[in-house]
């Protein structure tokens, strides 16, 4: 899930939470596929984003993200389990590069 | 090189209510919460009657951190659900915050996605009350908040030697003031009168297995720590990620795919608590 600024809501996309008037009203409910007309309409309201299905966009490349987890394990890489741990944070992270 | 023996200086912070850099919103609940038969009344009272206060504390509830999203209208309503000891730490959690946007930032990223991580944990080992591991992790380094407040220089020192030698932030500490945020946060929750479980997890965090009351969830506060660390969100006065305690960490028998459960929930939760640096 990500929230991605009004200005750049795309038709199709999905909303992962529902959107919410300031009353508590619920305008769009979770899963509404967006149109052209709804995209018009969260245009008027006063709201920053909407929250969209999907992993957000990465704004660092892949190469710099795990070059900073080597730095961030440097010390302790060999310790009990936490050869496992960081493996899992990498596998993590490279999926989030791949979803793109 | 600044060097303070911060244990000679103990009473002055237990005596927070007189330091000059604490905000006054902490010093009026600190007020409040140390008080010996607190009732919940009382507490309601007391938030209610201060709505900038009372909304923070709503929008806090409400968040990622504890899981009901959208659906506590009120303070009596999030006291009944949470308890009283949540909705301490949670009065807490708004006023560091605010400190902490003023002079360490990344330190409330680090503190929210080590909440989340908590809680996901807490859930996932079929605790009784997760919000209150939650609470734990929210507030596990309240001792880093009031040592920058109150020794501004000394602070900024033991982070610069940290990140020059490679070391921990809380090794740093030990350096500078002859003892950790540890023992700091674990002095001002035993004045304000916070729950063992919470007060064994402020102390013991960096070495579980001294945990006497709540070895569990001091286990998972440690993990979850180091999690937030490894996956380099905010920042916690050193960038590198300690190594886990072996025995807390078996204890908590995580499966790989948990790990990553609880890395997606981490992201996800900051991403939607980016509204509540409105707070």
């Amino acid at each position: 899930m990500s929230k991605v600024p009004v200005d750049k809501l795309k038709p199709g996309m999905k909303l992962s939470r529902p959107l919410v008037a300031k009353g508590g009203m619920v305008l769009l409910g979770e899963g509404t596929e967006l149109t052209e007309k709804w995209i018009d309409r969260i245009a008027d309201m006063d709201v920053e984003g909407i929250f969209i299905d999907g992993p957000s966009e990465q704004s660092e490349p892949l190469e710099e993200n795990l070059a900073r987890l080597d730095a961030r394990f440097r010390s302790v890489a060999r310790e009990p389990h936490m050869g496992r741990l960081k493996q899992i944070v990498k596998n993590y992270i490279e999926d989030l590069y791949d979803k793109h | 090189m600044t060097s303070i023996d911060i244990k000679a200086h103990r009473n002055r912070i237990e005596n927070i209510n007189a330091l000059p850099t604490v905000p006054s919103t902490l010093k009026r609940i600190s007020a409040i919460i140390e008080k010996p038969k607190l009732t919940i009344d009382e507490l309601s009272h007391f938030i209610a009657n201060d709505p900038a206060l009372a909304s923070r504390v709503l929008k806090m509830v409400n968040s990622a951190i504890y899981g009901f999203p959208g659906r506590i209208s009120s303070i009596s309503h999030a006291i009944m659900l949470l308890g009283l000891n949540v909705v301490k730490g949670l009065l807490l959690g708004t006023s560091i915050f605010e400190i902490m946007q003023k002079v360490m930032k990344g330190l409330w990223d680090h503190s929210l996605g080590c909440a989340v991580a908590c809680r996901v944990i807490a859930e996932k080992l079929g605790l009784k009350y997760p919000e209150e591991v939650s609470v734990a992790g929210l507030l596990h380094d309240l001792g880093k908040v009031i040592l920058i407040l109150e020794y501004q220089k000394a602070y900024e020192e033991a982070i610069v030697d940290a990140k020059e030698k490679g070391i921990a932030i809380s090794e740093a500490e030990r350096v500078h003031f002859q003892e950790t945020h540890a023992a700091v946060g674990m002095w001002l929750s035993q004045k304000w009168r916070l729950p063992v479980n919470l007060i064994d997890v402020m102390a013991y965090h960096h070495r579980p297995t001294a945990a006497k009351f709540a070895p569990l969830e001091t286990a998972i506060v440690h993990f979850s720590d180091i999690l937030v660390r490894a996956r380099g969100l905010g920042f916690a006065g050193d960038p590198y990620v300690p190594a886990v305690h072996p025995v807390a960490f078996e204890m908590l028998r995580l499966s790989d795919d948990d790990i990553r459960d609880v890395l997606a929930k981490m992201d996800d939760s900051l991403e939607q608590t980016a509204d509540l640096s409105e707070l």
